[in-house]
């Protein structure tokens, strides 16, 4: 059966049909339609299987890693950087191995579309000995999927999917199974001390040796199964190009354009690789090119003086793959003389980036806002975090931000380095539970006095709105867990009046001075896109301005920076209707002539 | 057949259904088609662009000159991702009558579909829909004809349809010398 299909919603699509009924993960694009997809297919289909957002990704990892010790079908998703959290558990749990399958998918961003590194999990999963597979579309997507699923119950060892990007969000019409009786394995642990708690050093040392063991068989497996019968119908010539996952297709057009006839095989599974086998095919070509993103994976293992690629920098460094870099490849290995098939002509300007912003209307601005009121700036250091509130940064309230949960470990730092400033700190609800509460921990025991504000909307917001565990489950409480951690804590439901947003703040200025250790406030907001809470949240109050009143002085677009608001050809301040949602925040505080109003026209 | 098509606007302007619309096209008339859309920072206002390539191809990214359409949403984010089109290409643009068109290096389709809006000719959530009438009535490779596109139209929501597709006339009603 033909289905136009997203790479994400493909996989859900294959795990289903791969019978995995334990589907656990923490949100990331490209990664995060998966885990919602499959409990859409729950739904519609009735289907008995538990798919849930775990508190990170190390959670998911392990939630699913125990399934398949106990005999089920699972899978974890995450994206790249949610490897990094999940690492440890995955490098155990490579040695211990698991009886039912686990495929762990962990989706790469080359070209930082939407992450902060460039990282590639593949090289994540031939440091820690699983095999790894890479599709190149969504249709690769779906099938290997469900071979991986298998793999993984075969070898007894995880099996990492790796779409990138560009099969995560791309859409293909794509053939699928078209009746799939849903049939997952029952969960039955078997006692096995010596594997399932297998110790260091004798313990760990005989699980070393046996992992090692199950790498040799993978390479033989992917030799004969996968690598074999690309080979054999290749015809020889003067390159061959390997191409992992999305570069095969960019390969293959790139050569067509160029009028190139060449060999290209797809390497399925990029790790453990048969090196041996694949060096004696070199011996029918003068050269080999490898063509994968976005990093060395494939050329590492197959090393050889014929080998180019990126390690030479006959491929391009940095950046997601493009035909042009594979055209320059040929060119550099005096294969393609022909002219540039891909020029680019720009427009003869520069025209102006167009910089993400808090939604119109969202608390997250009036926070901001009012912290830099109050706390000002020359004053103090803003350490924040990763989420929709990151785009404070348009405010100007934000110096720091480095990875999930790390704004409370680096409010201690700063507090403890430069003592002199107010250290105000901000970070989002769905972060503060994946990595803020360990910190937290850390900071109430040794006293590092800095003010944490939690903003908390009550959902992942900057992932595409999933559910944070006190949606789900009142009795989770940031209050209750940041009181539990011993800190001083207080709570502000959101006002959109800014007077009491910023009195509110005053408060915790006097707090922050009296402490000797972090003040944690809690602010209870919505997201503007939440539509369940927004239509009984937001307030009508639109507004338009007092031409006469304004003077231009910039406060409002720069501190502020509200999307409807921009100069109009009198160089006065305008709204602009169809974007102001109508939070009336800015009627209080934020213009200092008080030139916002309400429009009456639109009444309340 | 081999057809490219960029999509280029920002968030909330619907980019990503004209994907989906053009693929339904496809698939109704057994064409491959492999599309991608980046919509990582799109609900907060940013740039997007889409691809969709129809016919024979094995990867989902267009590269710079090879587009024989591109859809602009808007003026400048039309502007930003000229360079993928190809010379014989064509430029679909919702802007107002400063646009540069001289600076474009292919035909140019205008129309000020902000100002349609604002006057009330349609609802500003179908601008999408709408610059799609446009470039499928002004670009003469277009592979879709409008009955395709308003069976498309029916098959992603039977219910919203009827408003769609008077939109999307409305569009095709824009015929550019
Ligand atoms: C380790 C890691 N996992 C996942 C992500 C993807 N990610 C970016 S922001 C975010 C969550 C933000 O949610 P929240 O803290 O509630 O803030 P909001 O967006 O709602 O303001 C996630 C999961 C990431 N950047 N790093
Ligand atoms: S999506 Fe929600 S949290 Fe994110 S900027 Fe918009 S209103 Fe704020
Ligand atoms: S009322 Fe003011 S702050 Fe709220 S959305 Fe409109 S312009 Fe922005």
């Amino acid at each position: 059966m033909k289905k136009t299909l997203m790479g994400n919603e493909a996989i859900a699509l294959g795990l289903v049909h791969a019978d995995v009924d334990m589907v656990s993960g923490y949100p990331g694009t490209p990664s995060s339609e998966i885990l919602t997809t499959v409990q859409k297919l729950q739904k519609q289909q009735d289907l008995e299987l538990y798919a849930q957002w775990a508190t990170n990704e190390k959670v998911g990892f392990e939630v699913a890693y125990a399934g398949a010790i106990a005999g089920k079908r699972t899978a974890a998703t995450m994206k790249q950087v949610g490897l990094n959290v999940a690492s440890d558990a995955l490098m155990s749990a490579s040695y211990i191995g698991n009886l039912g399958g686990m495929l762990l998918v962990s989706a790469d961003d080359p070209g930082f579309h939407s992450s902060q590194t460039e990282q590639d999990s593949r090289v994540f999963a031939k440091f820690a000995k699983i095999p790894v597979l890479d599709p190149a579309t969504p249709q690769d997507a779906y099938d290997l999927t469900r071979y991986g699923v298998d793999l993984s119950q075969e070898f007894e060892i995880p099996v990492m999917l790796r779409p990138v990007m560009r099969v995560c969000h791309a859409r293909q019409i794509v053939e699928v199974k078209s009746e799939h009786d849903f049939s997952p394995q029952k969960g039955e642990f078997q006692r096995d001390i010596p594997r399932w708690a297998g110790v260091p050093r004798a313990g760990r040392f005989k699980q070393g040796e046996q992992l090692l063991e199950r790498v040799e068989k993978l390479e033989r497996y992917n030799w004969e199964h996968l690598l074999k019968p690309e080979f054999d119908k290749c015809k020889g010539g003067r390159v061959l190009i390997l191409a992992g996952g999305t570069g095969y297709g960019f390969a293959k057009e790139a050569l067509e354009d160029m009028g190139i006839e060449a060999d290209v095989v797809k390497v399925l599974m990029p790790y453990p690789l048969p090196v041996e086998k694949i060096k004696e095919q070199f011996a029918d070509y003068e050269k080999v090119l490898v063509v994968e993103e976005p990093m060395p994976c494939i050329e590492e293992q197959v090393m050889d003086p014929k080998v180019h690629g990126r390690l030479d920098k006959t491929m391009h460094q940095i950046d997601e793959m493009s035909k042009v870099y594979i055209q320059e490849a040929m060119r550099k290995l005096g294969l393609y003389e022909g002219k540039d098939l891909y020029p680019a002509n720009p427009f003869k300007e520069q025209i102006p980036a167009r910089p993400p912003n808090l939604c119109p209307g969202c608390p997250h601005r009036d926070v901001y806002y009012s912290i830099m009121k109050v706390f000002k700036k020359k004053k103090s250091i803003y350490p924040s975090d990763i989420g929709c509130y990151t785009l404070g940064i348009n405010q100007g309230a934000i110096d720091t931000v480095l990875c999930m949960g790390g704004s409370v470990s680096m409010a201690s730092g700063f507090a403890l380095a430069d003592p002199d400033k107010y250290v105000v700190a901000t970070i989002g609800d769905s972060t503060f539970f994946h990595g803020g509460i360990p910190p937290l921990i850390n900071a109430v025991y040794q006293k590092h006095k800095f003010l944490l504000v939690v903003l908390d909307n009550s959902v992942v917001a900057m992932t595409g709105r999933q559910e944070p565990p006190q949606r789900q489950n009142k009795e989770v409480d940031i209050v209750k867990v940041a009181e539990g951690c011993g800190a001083s804590t207080f709570e502000y439901v959101y006002d959109n009046d800014m007077n009491k947003t910023v009195d509110f703040f005053k408060r915790m200025k006097e707090e922050y001075d009296k402490a000797d250790g972090p003040v944690v406030a809690v602010v209870r907001e919505f997201c503007v896109l939440d539509k369940e809470k927004a239509s009984e949240q937001l307030p009508g109050e639109f507004v338009t301005v007092n031409e006469d009143d304004c003077v231009a002085c910039d406060q409002c677009t720069t501190v502020f920076n509200c999307p409807p608001m921009s100069y109009n050809e009198k160089d006065k301040i305008e709204i602009d209707p169809f974007l102001c949602v109508g939070c009336g925040a800015c009627l209080n505080v934020v213009c200092p002539t008080d030139a916002f109003v309400l429009d009456e026209k639109r009444g309340k | 057949m081999r057809y490219q098509v960029v999509i280029a606007g920002f968030g909330g302007q619907g980019a990503v259904f004209l994907v989906k619309v053009l693929a339904l096209c496809a698939g109704n008339k057994n064409i491959e088609c492999l599309g991608t859309e980046n919509h990582g920072m799109s609900q907060r206002g940013g740039a997007v662009s889409c691809f969709i390539k129809l016919g024979d191809f094995s990867n989902p990214v267009i590269d710079t000159y090879q587009a024989d359409l591109l859809i602009g949403l808007e003026a400048d984010e039309a502007l930003r991702n000229m360079q993928y089109l190809k010379s014989g290409g064509i430029m679909a643009v919702n802007a107002e009558d400063d646009f540069p068109a001289a600076d474009v290096y292919t035909d140019v389709a205008r129309v000020d579909a902000f100002a349609k809006a604002k006057a009330g000719d349609f609802p500003i959530q179908g601008l999408n829909v709408y610059m799609l009438g446009v470039a499928a009535r002004n670009d003469k490779n277009f592979p879709f004809t409008l009955e395709d596109l308003k069976e498309a139209i029916t098959q992603m929501n039977a219910k919203v349809a009827a408003q769609n597709i008077e939109i999307l006339e409305k569009g095709y009603a824009n015929v550019m010398e």
